[in-house]
């Protein structure tokens, strides 16, 4: 359980929160590059911590971020006019670049230099790895660019998905890293989903379903190791890292392409979940991105023309009893990503924590909100900034293996858990 | 109730009776930390050390249960009648110390079927291999188990298991 103000501590992220200042001060994944797919493209809102924005890639190629409203009268510049160089609104003919800096207002004399006075806020975005990315932070505190494995791999190597997550961003993170619930909710699809099933690893995985965790501090987060019983002596170890304040991998399976999340606030009560699968050395396969598309994986459909998940919870999830008795879907709901979203978004948009009962293999979520807090106290009271900005915090990686029983994981999977251009990864 | 609005008609009323839960050190440095720990008001949690039997039995030699702890006022308390009111045990040790009593402890959980946390704490300047060490003697008996930069992590952890 959690106080309520820590609940609040931890789930607020709005312009002042502490945990808003947290967020702020890394690059966080807004929209994919193929939203903004070409320059004078039409301009796409962005909400984000809480902040209406609006992005556009202008007539040069260049990528702006601007408060949502104009300055005049308050008109959403979604309807703006993207052209020669810049959105103009289509109210009063004012027009912003992608600094938000206002360059044009028609109804004042040019000499008059009345435009240089309005100035919209704006904040950099940047793309890479098929991804745009935002940094919402103080100018003077930008950090180097993302340097996660995914995105710098080649696009042939990678997929890249995102959907709206209607619960905040915390009970989504801790889904990422409650492995304990896998053996159950998930239990069908290890056999079935394309995108996981033959690995060796699944065999350890069905021959003791009883795993023992251990919970360990990384310099960007947690190690959160899951291990079960292989041969004499040895032990199978799935290990999940967890990247502050809301990036997770999943560890591999056999040959198959790696994956990982981001959750990143919307608001309070919704969240972006970013789903990515990648391969450090090979090109993804056409049948594998075909079933990425087709929801398969950590993937979902969408509702037409929209991020959100075709299943939802005003269809109650396409909610299958056949299939739940049959076994086939623990939950009833298929996809092992809306078979998360469907239960975290069951718990309210906000979760009460102080009425849950945390049991000892909670101990990864335990430590996460403890390293979150932690961070998030140093840097509103001493502007200590938090782990996970730091690039070398980001070239990390999920591994599956098995070590000697008298291993500590962090010891005899070190290398492993570093990513490294060019090596294949660890995985059984 | 996945909306806001219908998220305040969940009930409020209690979900859950009280779980016991013993923490024991098991070396000097730890029972430090549980000493301390100790002061703090806790509706559901004893504490205890092991720490001043730091000879624990080889393989098959005989051993009794009876007189492996004692509270923290050093009265010598019997394991087994602990164990057996207890709903979780955790195991404080500190990275590098001895941790052999974690067998005796563990052994005394097993036959109870209680579960068992162990905890290591370490420091930044703690080695690799004082962490082997107590991860050795802790890991077979510790159904979870987290290796943790600072003791402030147990207060949160025991807040969090409404201890």
């Amino acid at each position: 359980m959690l106080r309520q103000e820590q609940n609040n501590l931890l789930t607020q992220t709005g312009p002042g929160t502490p945990m808003g200042q947290f967020f702020r001060c890394s690059w966080q994944p807004v929209l994919l590059a193929e939203e903004l797919p070409e320059n004078d493209c039409p301009p796409v809102r962005v909400k984000i911590l809480s902040e209406r924005l609006l992005a556009f890639r202008d007539s040069e190629g260049r990528l702006g971020l601007i408060d949502e409203f104009c300055a005049h009268r308050g008109v959403s510049l979604w309807f703006g006019r993207n052209e020669e160089g810049g959105l103009r609104c289509p109210y009063h003919g004012w027009k912003y670049d992608t600094n938000g800096q206002c360059v044009d207002v028609p109804s004042e004399p040019v000499e008059s230099g009345y435009c240089q006075k309005i100035k919209l806020k704006s904040y950099p975005l940047i793309e890479k790895g098929g991804v745009l990315w935002a940094y919402l932070g103080p100018p003077e505190k930008r950090p180097p660019e993302p340097a996660w494995e995914f995105a710098t791999v080649s696009e042939r190597n990678r997929f890249v998905s995102k959907r709206v997550q209607e619960s905040n961003w915390l009970q989504a993170m801790e889904g990422g890293i409650d492995s304990s619930h896998v053996s159950f909710l998930h239990r069908g699809d290890l056999h079935n989903d394309p995108l996981f099933k033959g690995a060796k690893g699944n065999q350890y995985n069905l021959g003791d379903s009883r795993p023992v965790f251990e919970v360990v501090e990384s310099a960007g987060g947690l190690y959160i190791g899951a291990r079960r019983n292989a041969e004499s002596g040895h032990y199978y170890w799935r290990i999940t890292p967890w990247v502050m304040p809301a990036f997770t991998m999943i560890a591999p399976r056999g040959n198959h392409s790696v994956h990982g999340h981001f959750w990143v606030p919307i608001d309070d009560e919704n969240c972006w979940t970013w789903s990515f699968d990648y391969h450090p050395i090979r090109e993804l396969t056409p049948a594998e991105v075909t079933a990425m598309r087709e929801g398969k994986g950590i993937h979902v459909t969408y509702v037409p023309g929209s991020y959100r998940p075709a299943a939802n919870k005003d269809n109650d999830y396409m909610m299958d009893r056949a299939a739940q008795k049959a076994g086939r879907y623990y939950s009833g709901v298929a996809g092992i990503a809306m078979q998360d979203a469907s239960l975290q978004e069951s718990m309210g948009p906000v979760v009460d924590r102080t009425k849950e009962n945390l049991v000892s293999t909670d101990n990864g979520i335990i430590m996460a909100r403890h390293r979150l807090m932690r961070a998030a106290k140093a840097l509103a009271e001493k502007g200590v900034t938090p782990p996970g900005v730091d690039p070398e915090h980001q070239k990390i990686r999920s591994v599956a293996i098995v070590l000697p029983a008298d291993v500590p994981y962090k010891e005899g999977a070190k290398e492993a858990l570093i990513a490294k251009p060019g090596v294949a990864p660890a995985s059984v | 109730m996945s909306s806001a609005a219908e998220a305040r008609f969940r009930i409020d009323a209690p979900n859950s009776k009280p779980r016991a839960i013993k923490i024991i050190a098991l070396d000097p440095p730890s029972e430090r930390v549980v000493k301390r720990l100790a002061q703090a008001a806790w509706s559901q949690a004893s504490f205890f050390t092991a720490s001043a039997f730091s000879g624990a039995p080889r393989k098959d030699e005989s051993f009794s249960m009876t007189g492996w702890l004692s509270d923290l006022a050093g009265r010598t308390t019997d394991l087994i009648n602990e164990v057996d009111s207890a709903d979780l045990v955790v195991m404080v040790a500190t990275a590098g110390e001895s941790a052999c009593a974690a067998a005796i402890i563990g052994e005394a959980c097993s036959v109870k079927r209680v579960n068992t946390t162990g905890l290591i704490i370490g420091g930044p300047g703690t080695t690799d291999e004082a962490l082997s060490k107590t991860l050795a003697q802790l890991r077979p008996w510790s159904l979870m188990l987290v290796i943790a930069s600072g003791e402030d992590y147990i207060e949160d952890m025991l807040v969090a298991l409404r201890a």
